[in-house]
């Protein structure tokens, strides 16, 4: 079993390999000049020293926190407007044309908006993270949830659940495969999204160290949070991956 | 709610006294289908000129279920039989209150159907089973949602699943389970909060030949033990005489009842008997002939 976990993980990790391999050959056979791309080995070097310095430290953290607060709040959102909108026709009736205007807007245009209402610190790039995240998240509970068998309901009906109560015991449970693939394509989104954010305008975050090292021509600290920003978004995929297999566990196919 | 409550808690009290009591109980329907029975069984459930139509996507509306009257005594095994499309699983629904009817009415001991309630169990042919919750958490549902206590319904689940032949098999997810231990889960979760009519729809349909025989015999098992109604949809002439106290044989669409046919062979029916009983043989071949029959007619109107 731990052999095959390790076995599956190594193999994950091989396309990975091969593209840092790649990235090596580039350098070493002088196909890219270093001042324009650095070898990986002293992108990791750099990357291994500013891990012990506190001001790298901090722009981590200020990304993690919108990260997360953003996302969260997405998730939060997300899930309990999908859930009403697939529960309750009428609150289905005001959301599906509010979804259908706003889902495909590019939400960074609203990104000026946001900072003269929140201004420069977290909550502008808390927002624009949760309104990016939002719609997957919304769409795939929705549908989740409006897809769930019809025989689950009335067998949880017949056992004496009171129909308020369905929502919570049927539906939600037996939508989560669909709420969880969405959690994760809005994850994915919040990464892009927050680092997005810091790059237009910030003082702090991953984001704003790669502009502020693009502007001096300093390409290796431009890869560090390049770097860091993914690895960062590999781990909580990792967390978010193990969660689902957890809470999935009796649900085939996952 | 109380008094139910009471009712659940001690089970193996009222199964075991159920099951001395059933000796001076059973002569009374076995002896049968007569007049005098008929009279003193009460009716739990009354099928009242029941007519169904769909709404249906494009085309015009669709019957499927004209002029139904149908009364099912109490402690009375039931089978419906009819042509696919017919109408049996939705008058299954009608009864269990999923569905309502768009004409007539159907009874519950007297009072009129208007929801599902936990008197009547359904067990479906997909088996419907919570994907979420082990095969206990899946037996236990009912037992908790009627407010039994967590070690009390634990307890008289995992009776439950022993009974219908699953122990060791209580911590298991239903998709690692066969087809015939889901439909096992599944009539033990109804079983569970003791509705007193079970509503199956072809609930052994999906299973292989050896695994059905083993079922239906569980399934007698359990009812001459329990005596509550069941009203049993099947596609088999021979399953629904074997299991029955009555067949029900349905015309195609829209379903009407055809014939009603009392099935009146003694009890406890033991299969290997009962298959060279030429009383049993004649039922299987008049009612086969009758659902032949309806074949023609759709054919040559
Ligand atoms: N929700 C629905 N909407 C529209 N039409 C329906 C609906 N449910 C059933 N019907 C129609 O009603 C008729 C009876 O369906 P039903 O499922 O009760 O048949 P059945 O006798 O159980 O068939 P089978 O033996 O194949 O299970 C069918 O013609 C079907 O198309
Ligand atoms: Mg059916």
């Amino acid at each position: 079993m731990s052999t095959q976990r390790l076995a599956t993980v190594l193999m994950g990790a091989l396309p990975i390999l091969f593209v840092l391999a790649i990235w090596q050959a580039l350098c070493s056979f002088g196909f890219a000049p270093p001042s324009l791309l650095p070898p990986p080995g002293k992108v990791f070097l750099r990357l291994a020293q500013q891990l012990g310095s506190l001001g790298f430290l901090d722009d981590i953290l200020a990304t993690m926190i919108r990260l997360f607060a953003g996302f969260l709040i997405a998730v939060v959102l997300g899930v309990g407007i999908g859930l009403a909108a697939a529960v309750v026709p009428a609150i289905n009736a005001v959301v599906r044309p509010l979804v259908q205007v706003l889902a495909p807007l590019p939400k960074v245009a609203l990104y000026p908006a946001l900072i003269i209402l929140f201004g420069f610190d977290h909550a502008s790039k808390i927002t624009l993270v949760t309104l990016d995240a939002l719609f997957p998240i919304l769409l795939s509970t929705y549908y989740g949830a409006s897809m769930v068998e019809q025989k689950l309901v009335w067998s949880a009906l017949a056992a004496g659940t009171p129909r308020w109560q369905i929502l919570f015991k049927v539906i939600a449970p037996a939508a989560l495969p669909s709420i969880l693939t969405g959690c994760r394509i809005g994850l994915v989104i919040s990464c892009i999204v927050v680092f997005l954010a810091e790059m237009i305008s910030s003082t702090d975050g991953l984001g704003h160290l790669l502009v502020g090292a693009a502007r001096t021509f300093q390409t290796v600290d431009m890869f560090v949070p390049l770097i860091t920003i993914s690895l960062l978004g590999l781990m909580l995929n990792g967390l978010l991956y193990g969660l689902r297999k957890y809470l999935l566990r009796g649900f085939p196919e996952v | 709610m109380r008094d139910k409550v009471r009712k659940l808690s001690s089970p193996s009290e009222r199964r075991s006294t159920g099951g001395r009591m059933q000796v001076p109980l059973r002569p009374e329907i076995d002896t049968g289908t007569g007049a005098t029975s008929d009279e003193r069984a009460r009716a739990m459930i009354e099928i009242d000129r029941v007519s169904k139509r769909f709404e249906t996507s494009g085309r015009k509306s669709h019957l499927a279920l004209a002029d139904i009257n149908l009364t099912v005594n109490d402690g009375a095994f039931v089978s419906i039989l009819g042509p696919s499309g017919c109408g049996k699983s939705t008058l299954l629904y009608i009864v269990g209150g999923f569905v309502a009817p768009s004409e007539g009415v159907a009874r519950m001991k007297g009072a009129a159907i208007t929801g599902p309630g936990p008197d009547r169990g359904p067990v479906f042919q997909e088996f419907a089973l919570f994907p979420w919750k082990t095969v206990l958490g899946n037996v236990m549902y009912g037992l908790r949602q009627q407010g039994v206590k967590r070690t009390e319904a634990e307890a008289q689940s995992l009776r439950l699943i022993e009974m219908v032949g699953l122990k060791g098999f209580e911590h298991f997810y239903p998709k690692e389970l066969s087809g015939g231990m889901k439909q096992r889960v599944a009539i033990a979760r109804t079983l569970a909060y003791r509705p007193s009519v079970l509503l199956m729809d072809e609930p052994f349909g999906a299973l292989d030949a050896h695994t059905r025989t083993r079922l239906q015999n569980d399934l007698l098992n359990i009812w001459e033990r329990d005596r509550k109604t069941v009203l049993f949809v099947t596609h088999s002439v021979e399953e629904a005489v074997f299991l029955s106290d009555k067949v029900v044989v349905m015309t195609r669409a829209p379903g009407r009842i055809k014939e009603i046919v009392d099935i009146d062979l003694s009890r406890p029916r033991v299969r290997a008997e009962l298959l060279l009983d030429s009383r049993y043989q004649k039922y299987v071949v008049d009612i086969e002939r009758m659902i032949d029959d309806g074949r023609d007619d759709a054919e040559h109107p």
